[in-house]
């Protein structure tokens, strides 16, 4: 009786350590298991470096997106990647470069990656793809971080870090209850496309309290994330609150919408301009870029939504042009 | 009713349906704008009122450039197919497009243009230099003049390299492909006045020269060697004609994208009512090009909600289908 007893109690204990030590990581193509702490870690999601080094893990490879940063992360990055070199991986998902690396753990949420490139990159490591449920970019902030955190062993700090900065948004929120019933788009001018409400640039925005506007929901595009509007049918992006991401050239192109100067939201100055840093931020939404760009961008919004059409937003010049640096 | 007759009736009644939808372009869209208000729009100009700035500067270069694009795709489509005696010729073949495309995405790769009025130039420079590489490779040095089999196959030659490029770049830059994928459809939304009058002095160039190479080929139907007994300098009126095309195709890629079919399309549905003459059949490609290219523009605002399809689009949805049932119907003039 006794000794069965002692076998019953050794059994948990070696159930719960065998658990501890091998973690379960459900996503898109299927569940991803790790154990222990991963030492290699190869991270192919275009802001996943950023998702690591916010919970003090560096990878030995991180991938390219945009930008001419000495080693491919932006600046709100730098000071967490230290002196770590890791390999920058170019251009699109390279097989054999990432086995040569000899990674522990491949991080892919936010790449774009496919089922097939899934089954290969799976033989050499534990992969994790984009969350379960979602698409290849919709995922939110939180999600992602949950993630990794698990990934890499580091639950309590990834909750730490999420709890951080969402109380650093729902301090914005309060300061700001009019929010709550205003409606809120943010577009690339060039392109005249809209973020949509599950893109991490739509999800922003309503993280502060903003709305997104139905009627760009309805515009039946190809992809959900980044919704074409038709020149013609602008109406349905004068919001209370319109932000214009950077782009080349952003006065030209902004001159060239030609209705620009009908919307509500231009003669009420209620637009806001990101420039080059600030987008890159929002692109990011990582738990490194996210504290930067709420500094950044409160100011910017709050001008925008004083309700008084007389206010200068910073960064804007009288007649509605960007202050060019 | 004889065919002559046939022929003379044709064409102003294309020309009507052209104009009718033209018309219709104006009117129609997400936005409907009444009639009257047109009316105000091109005669009573407030610069405050949304519908005046969409009729003047969204709907008007539009159709515009619909019309004239698919005008210069129907010629080009009509010249190819007699040059080259070859009745699935298609202006596509010389290359043009694929040149438009590497100098599109390189432009937005190195130079980081994301814009369509920014794509405008570097699509040109791209058509001009596949025109010439394909007219060189194609013997346009040649003293017989470029011959249309090796012209064609030069064209293939290229265009798979222009092609294989141009997803090297696209697989290097992800800037690249978000901006490319869009443009490849090939439309004419978001095309400005300032755009259309910019590549203009193209055709202005490319019609008169194409209508002259109309008339200069149809010697040529009997075979080079009758032609040359004739007198007819066989290799100037290669020269001329594929010049022509490169200058309507190029100035029409470089403004919309690649838009397919029409100049594969349009002359098989004009020759049953033209019949051989290579000078009517230019014509009649020409106005049927413009109807086409209109109607498809038209149509694309109808078939999403909330959205406009590209007429690119429309025309390949359109013309896969009519193509399989001319080629069914087997009705076609022989060339």
């Amino acid at each position: 009786m006794r000794l069965a007893a002692v076998t019953l109690v050794m059994a948990v204990a070696f159930a719960q350590a065998a658990l501890s030590q091998s973690r379960m990581i459900e996503h898109a193509y299927g569940t991803a298991q790790v154990s222990g702490t991963p030492e290699r870690i190869v991270s192919l999601s275009y802001i996943g470096h950023d998702f690591l080094l916010a919970l003090d893990v560096k990878p030995i490879a991180l991938r390219h997106w945009y930008g001419n940063f000495e080693k491919a992360v932006w600046p709100w990055a730098e000071d967490a990647l230290g002196d770590a070199e890791p390999v920058i991986l170019y251009g699109g998902i390279d097989i054999e470069q990432i086995a040569m690396l000899a990674p522990d753990l491949i991080l892919a949420q936010w790449s774009g990656l496919t089922e097939r490139e899934y089954a290969l990159l799976s033989q050499i490591a534990p992969t994790i793809a984009h969350p379960k449920g979602e698409r290849a970019y919709s995922a939110s902030w939180q999600q992602m971080t949950r993630q990794v955190g698990l990934a890499v062993g580091r639950e309590d700090e990834a909750e730490q870090v999420i709890s951080d900065i969402e109380d650093q948004f729902e301090a914005i929120r309060s300061a700001h209850p009019e929010w709550q019933s205003q409606t809120a788009i943010a577009i690339l001018p060039s392109r005249l496309s809209a973020f949509g409400a599950r893109d991490l640039r739509g999800r922003f925005l309503q993280d502060l309290g903003f709305q997104f506007p139905t009627a760009v929901s309805g515009i039946d595009d190809f992809d959900p994330n980044f919704i074409r509007i038709p020149h013609e049918a602008i109406g349905v992006a004068d919001t209370d609150l319109v932000v214009w991401v950077d782009t080349p050239d952003v006065n030209d192109v902004l001159a060239a919408i030609p209705l620009r100067h009908t919307m509500q939201a231009f003669q009420e100055g209620r637009e806001i301009y990101t420039d080059y840093e600030l987008t890159g931020a929002l692109n990011h939404s990582s738990p490194l870029s996210l504290p930067y760009a709420l500094d950044r961008i409160t100011p910017l919004i709050e001008a925008a939504t004083d309700g008084n059409p007389e206010t200068v937003v910073p960064g804007w010049t009288r007649d509605g042009k960007v202050i060019q640096p | 009713m004889t065919g002559a007759a046939r022929s003379s009736l044709v064409l102003p009644v294309g020309l009507a349906i052209t104009m009718l939808l033209a018309i219709l372009s104006l009117r129609f869209g997400l936005r409907d704008i009444a009639w009257p208000e047109i009316w105000n729009a091109l005669f009573a100009f407030d610069p405050m009122n949304a519908d005046h700035i969409t009729l003047r500067e969204l709907r008007l270069s539009r159709v515009t450039a619909a019309l004239i694009g698919g005008a210069a795709l129907g010629l080009a489509g009509a010249l190819m197919q007699a040059m080259t005696r070859n009745p699935l010729a298609d202006p596509g073949l010389l290359g043009v497009n694929g040149g438009a495309a590497i100098g599109v995405v390189i432009s937005i790769w190195i130079l980081g243009a994301s814009a369509q009025a920014a794509l405008i130039a570097p699509a040109l420079i791209g058509a001009g230099i596949a025109a010439v590489l394909v007219l060189v490779l194609g013997g346009a040095a040649h003293r017989s003049g470029p011959d249309p089999t090796r012209l064609v196959l030069a064209g293939a030659a290229l265009s798979a390299l222009f092609l294989a490029l141009t997803w090297a770049v696209l697989l290097m830059s992800r800037e690249a492909l978000d901006v490319f994928r869009f443009w490849v459809l090939g439309g004419f939304t978001g095309i400005s006045m300032t755009q259309v009058l910019a590549v203009l002095p193209v055709y202005a160039v490319g019609f008169p020269l194409a209508f002259l190479a109309a008339r200069l080929l149809s010697p040529l139907i009997l075979g080079d060697d009758a032609a040359r007994a004739l007198g007819v300098r066989v290799w100037l009126v290669r020269l001329i004609c594929v010049g022509a095309v490169v200058l309507l195709c190029g100035a029409t890629v470089s403004l919309a994208g690649p838009i397919a079919f029409v100049g594969l399309l349009v002359p098989h549905l004009v020759r049953p009512f033209t019949g051989v003459s290579i000078p009517k059949l230019a014509l009649g490609s020409t106005i049927l090009g413009a109807c086409l290219a209109t109607f498809a523009d038209l149509a694309g605002r109808f078939l999403l909600p909330g959205r406009e399809v590209e007429a690119g689009v429309v025309i390949a949805m359109i013309g896969g289908p009519a193509l399989v049932i001319l080629v069914r119907r087997r009705q076609e003039v022989p060339l």
